[in-house]
């Protein structure tokens, strides 16, 4: 019998990734996430499997292409949508709408779409595909770059992970782990020897409230972020801070209070302001609405950086 | 920390003028010239030229404007253009009669209606007299019976000297160490010496040649006179005594300068602008450039601020007076070719930083100045180019990091790794190439030592490879098809290379386009070179050859190799078009079979008309150059070494011919003569910027990106290669964006890589500068081999600056 291949599913791989940890990094992004945070801006990210998009502005409209999208589909799933203007010609186009309800993901109509308004994300890659890919930018992982394994929530494609994390460091190259830490402890006791640095998320300290809106508790998180710590490994600490859920000067307090806890384990905390980049992202893959909020002001992100640096913690603002 | 100081009142007053004055077109150049050649037909070659700028110098009226300390001016009043009859006019007669010149959208004039009616009754006599109609009867005459139409050579049948020379660096360190006072002299005891000996054999070639350079010298001395003798004039009326204080060290400036070695700062920066507009007056106002300022200027002023005779703020006020004379010289050009060098530009390229002839880092107070004047003065003219060495200091990364997103795309990036190898492939030895600069858009040379004419002939010198290519696949007939032409062209202009629905294999298609390049390749350096053959007598070039480096020894023009060193430049455009063509031909037809070549012909015979759904494939799923996917990237190498190769192996009268890839915007306006390509392009889109790949095609981000452009050797390039990027400038936020953009510079250098521009702006806030002009006067862009105010630059133009990705995250 044939040995099944190891393989990991990706939505993205990003170069020049200056937001995910130190100098100039490659990021792998991996598809699936236990949580559901309102304001992500990845949405495409939290499904663990194959998902159809579609981008209306690649759109060349159904008289283009004739209708071969709505022809490929055995569930007739896509319909005629809306229209279009298109910003070059100035002409109505008519575009489509995905069913959502009838879709089920199957790519038939990604296939005929030649301008790729409609395409399947998620894309498996083995281990050394993988490698090889960020390979291939490594003269540019300067100033203490590298690659960065990002999600979804990475640790929950744990075996596929390591394997890279692991092969990445044979070839010497600087690694970072993007994680929520809402996994099981031995997953990140394995990868811990082959991982430079976590950058780490805090969203609440408050377990009941971190529970009610991204649908998971935060024990595990915490006591993991302790743990990496007592391991003697490295984090930068990032807490998006989103209105009404977690920016109160009381929750910072205590995320200050927690950092400190952990000590030299820490190397930066980054305050991520809400940002609402991601809400046209949700559109590609879903009808459902999706809550938006006003960003938090410059000098509000101000005070709540003045607050932890009370506690001497090193922050800055992304 | 790089921080922008204060603007001084009048330097802000000033620069408000520059940017609210409508140009106009001065008639007194063209007055001048026009009755000096009507009445001087017996005067031909240098001593007509030498001749003909010194009755400028004594006769071009003086304009000192209010505030002004660095003065010299074509005309009578401010951001007035001069008319250069002698290259190139039919154009301008034809504009002038239609009266649009005031009219058009892109780049208008206003001329008086008392100038225009001289022009109009005079014009004619320039009708036979142009530089154009005399290389017009000088063409190859294969080129005049067989080629004409192929679409790949700017050469055509007629006005074949559309611009002057210009792109060339004069010898500063002369100007100012030595003063054309000792350079007369010199020329004088050359003429003593070989009066006595006879004029013996061929030396009287040399004789004409000092006669000329005593003459131009002379010249440029009683100008600067003249002009000491009106600050003198303004100083006695003028009531405010700090005012009159100035006028009057202006005036002993001015009288002591260009006759005598410079004393200090101020006499050295009115130097080498004067100096400057003599060699504009003589007509070469075409990317012109001032080579190393910082190197030619550092020494004065670090002497005269040890002597404490200057204050920091002052020498940077008369640096920032110096930036605004620059930016304030333009020049009318046809309708048509405003569409190249958009937004009123002359292209004056100053050089900073790199090495000195040791190898050390050059760097000196005068290169941060320079950054200063741009980016407090949101400046995109003069361009600056910054030369970068492994030892170049984290403050001047910084200083120019932080200017290039004040005044965007200022300065250029380039990189002494790549470039002075690729000098020292065309001949130059180390320590000569170490002390390269910039000419024109991005073309590295040494100027003052080597005439490396790198913007050739100027707008002749660009060959079209993307059209080069359709010819190689269309049995070498160009399939341009003009607005009601019903049959298909039939005329012959390249080799018979057979039809790609003939071919059946990837070899077959390479070979073909060898062939074409090759060809012409070769035609385009003959037609160079006849050009050049009627240049080089009728255009000599004395107060050039007065300053650069073994023409007086030689005693010849720089125009007939009298330079230490000789090269002529040349530039392809639509590299990223074949490369990728290439690759969709191979993927297509030969690797997926998805279609066969007979269906790619015909989508591309018929402009993707009932192939659509093939355009489709092509722009949608075909793995594209500019991605880092070595598939795709895999005849990069092919098409930019098949072009350079062929051009560095031609000769010309003075030299060999040097490859560049610069497009200043001449790939949008190729683009609307070359038909359908196989890339997705339809008849009329712009050809590709630089080495970059099609517009649009790159996804991957910068990395990727810069992983493509690296697949072929840039130093075969010697005469330049352009890359362009466009970030969001979110992603590029704080010292550890800055560090972070330097990082990817740096690395793309290491790699091989030439040259980077940049744009840190995003599509979004181009396209509210397109709706809204108003909130955007002072944005500035960098387009090509230009940065231009945004607003200012033509539409076609602005929507191909936007479509280039924006790369970021």
């Amino acid at each position: 019998m044939e040995e099944k291949v190891l393989t990991g599913k990706l939505y993205d791989i990003q170069g020049f990734s200056v937001q995910d940890g130190p100098g100039i990094r490659t990021t792998a992004f991996l598809k699936g996430c236990p949580l559901r945070c309102p304001w992500c801006h990845s949405p495409e990210s939290q499904s663990y499997e194959d998902q159809l998009s579609w981008i209306s502005m690649r759109c060349q409209g159904v008289d283009a292409c004739d209708s071969r999208c709505i022809k490929a589909c055995p569930k007739g799933a896509i319909e005629l949508g809306g229209t279009r203007l298109d910003a070059k010609t100035m002409e109505e186009l008519q575009i489509i709408h995905v069913n959502r309800d009838l879709c089920d993901n199957c790519g038939k109509c990604a296939e005929v779409c030649h301008p790729q308004a409609l395409y399947i994300c998620g894309k498996d890659y083995t281990v050394e595909e993988l490698v090889q890919r960020l390979l291939q930018d490594r003269k540019f992982f300067k100033m203490g770059g590298g690659v960065t394994i990002s999600g979804g929530e990475c640790l929950t494609q744990p075996e596929f992970t390591y394997q890279v994390l692991k092969r990445l460091k044979e070839e010497g190259i600087n690694t970072a782990v993007d994680t929520t830490g809402f996994c099981k402890w031995e997953i990140i006791e394995r990868i811990l020897p082959y991982t430079d640095l976590f950058l780490y998320d805090l969203k609440h300290m408050d377990s009941e409230k971190h529970k009610a809106v991204v649908a998971v508790p935060n024990e595990p998180i915490l006591e993991n972020a302790r743990k990496i710590a007592a391991a003697g490994g490295k984090m930068q600490v990032r807490i998006p801070v989103i209105p009404m859920f977690n920016h109160d000067e009381e929750n910072i307090r205590k995320t200050a209070e927690f950092c400190k806890e952990l000590g030299d384990a820490v190397t930066v905390i980054q305050l991520l302001p809400y940002h609402n980049m991601g809400v046209s992202k949700y559109m590609r893959i879903s009808d459902k609405p999706v809550a938006e909020a006003t960003p938090p002001s410059d000098a509000y992100m101000q005070k709540l950086k003045g607050i932890m640096e009370e506690y001497g913690l090193p922050v800055t603002i992304h | 920390m790089f921080e922008l100081k204060p603007v001084s009142d009048r330097v802000q007053k000033i620069r408000q003028k520059y940017r609210t004055t409508r140009p106009r077109i001065d008639i007194n150049r063209y007055r001048l010239v026009t009755e000096f050649y009507m009445n001087n037909p017996q005067l031909t070659g240098i001593l007509k030229r030498a001749k003909n700028l010194r009755n400028i110098f004594e006769n071009l009226p003086v304009l000192i404007n209010e505030d002004e300390v660095i003065v010299g001016w074509v005309g009578t009043s401010y951001r007035c253009c001069a008319l250069y009859p002698e290259t190139s006019f039919n154009w301008f007669m034809k504009e002038l009669r239609a009266g649009t010149i005031p009219l058009r959208e892109q780049d208008p004039y206003d001329i008086d209606p008392e100038d225009e009616k001289y022009v109009l009754e005079t014009g004619d006599f320039w009708d036979k007299n142009q530089m154009s109609a005399i290389v017009d009867e000088y063409m190859p005459r294969y080129h005049r019976d067989n080629m004409i139409g192929n679409g790949v050579l700017f050469f055509g049948a007629k006005d074949n000297c559309q611009s002057p020379v210009g792109h060339f660096v004069a010898n500063f360190w002369n100007a100012t160490q030595k003063g054309f006072g000792a350079i007369r002299d010199e020329a004088r005891d050359y003429m003593a010496k070989l009066e006595e000996e006879g004029l013996q054999g061929d030396t009287i070639f040399k004789y004409n040649f000092y006669r000329a350079i005593d003459i131009v010298c002379q010249g440029i001395i009683n100008w600067s006179k003249r002009y000491a003798r009106e600050a003198e004039r303004l100083a006695a009326i003028e009531e405010n005594p700090e005012r009159k204080a100035e006028l009057l060290r202006m005036a002993d400036t001015l009288d002591w300068i260009m006759e005598h070695p410079c004393r200090n700062f101020h006499d050295a920066v009115q130097c080498i602008y004067l100096y400057q507009m003599g060699m504009i007056l003589d007509g070469q106002l075409h990317g012109i450039s001032y080579g190393r300022v910082d190197q030619y200027l550092g020494h004065y002023y670090e002497q005269d601020i040890a002597n404490g005779t200057i204050t920091p703020e002052y020498a940077q006020e008369i640096l920032d007076l110096f930036y605004l004379k620059v930016a304030e010289c333009n020049k009318v050009w046809s309708e048509g070719a405003t569409k190249s060098g958009p937004g009123y530009t002359s292209g004056q390229l100053m050089t900073l930083g790199g090495v000195d002839a040791e190898g050390n880092d050059a760097t000196n107070p005068v290169t941060y100045m320079m950054l200063q004047s741009s980016a407090r003065l949101v400046l995109h003219d003069p361009p600056q180019a910054l030369r970068i060495h492994e030892g170049t200091p984290d403050e001047l990364w910084e200083a120019a990091i932080e200017c290039t997103k004040k005044a965007g795309g200022v300065p250029t990036f380039e990189s002494d790794r790549v470039i002075i190898p690729a000098l020292m492939k065309r001949g130059l030895p180390l320590e000569v190439a170490r002390n390269y600069c910039l000419h024109g858009c991005v073309e590295p040379g040494v100027g003052g030592y080597e005439w490396c004419q790198p913007g050739g002939t100027g707008t002749e010198s660009y060959l079209n490879i993307a059209n080069a290519f359709l010819l190689a696949i269309n049995n070498g007939i160009n399939p341009m098809r003009w607005p009601g032409m019903e049959e298909a062209p039939s005329k012959q202009t390249g080799p018979a290379t057979g039809y790609l629905y003939e071919m059946t294999s990837m070899d077959q298609v390479l070979e073909a386009v060898k062939t074409q390049f090759d060809f012409f390749c070769k035609w385009q350096c003959a037609c160079i070179n006849a050009w050049e053959s009627m240049s080089s007598f009728h255009m000599n070039l004395p107060m050039i050859s007065a300053t650069m480096d073994g023409c007086m020894d030689n005693g010849k023009d720089v125009q007939c190799g009298g330079a230490r060193y000789n090269s002529t430049g040349n530039s392809c455009i639509g590299l990223g078009n074949v490369a990728d063509s290439l690759n969709i031909i191979n993927y297509l037809c030969f690797e997926t079979k998805k279609c066969t070549t007979r269906e790619l012909y015909d989508a591309i015979m018929n402009n993707w008309e009932g192939y659509e759904e093939l355009r489709q494939i092509i722009n949608g799923e075909v793995p594209r150059y500019g991605n880092g996917i070595a598939s795709a990237d895999q005849f990069v190498e092919f098409t930019a070494h098949t072009y350079a190769e062929a051009i560095n192996r031609h000769t010309g009268p003075r030299g060999g011919f040097s490859a560049g890839c610069y497009p200043v915007t001449a790939n949008v306006i190729f683009g609307w003569f070359t038909w359908t390509t196989p890339d997705g392009r339809k008849v009329g889109d712009p050809l590709t910027d630089g080495i970059s790949n099609v517009q649009g095609m790159d996804k991957n981000g910068p990395v990727s990106f810069l992983n493509s452009v690296l697949n072929f050797d840039q130093s075969l390039y010697g005469n330049g290669t352009l890359c362009n990027m466009k970030f969001h400038p979110t992603s590029l936020r704080g010292a550890e964006g800055n560090m972070k953009l330097r990082s990817i510079m740096e690395t793309y250098f290491e790699e091989g890589g030439m040259e980077l521009q940049l744009n840190i702006v995003s599509s979004d806030t181009l396209r509210d500068a397109q709706k809204h002009p108003e909130n955007y006067k002072d944005l500035v862009v960098r387009v090509a081999g230009f940065s231009a105010y945004f607003v200012e630059v033509f539409k076609g133009c602005q929507d191909d600056l936007i479509a280039r990705t924006e790369l970021a995250l």
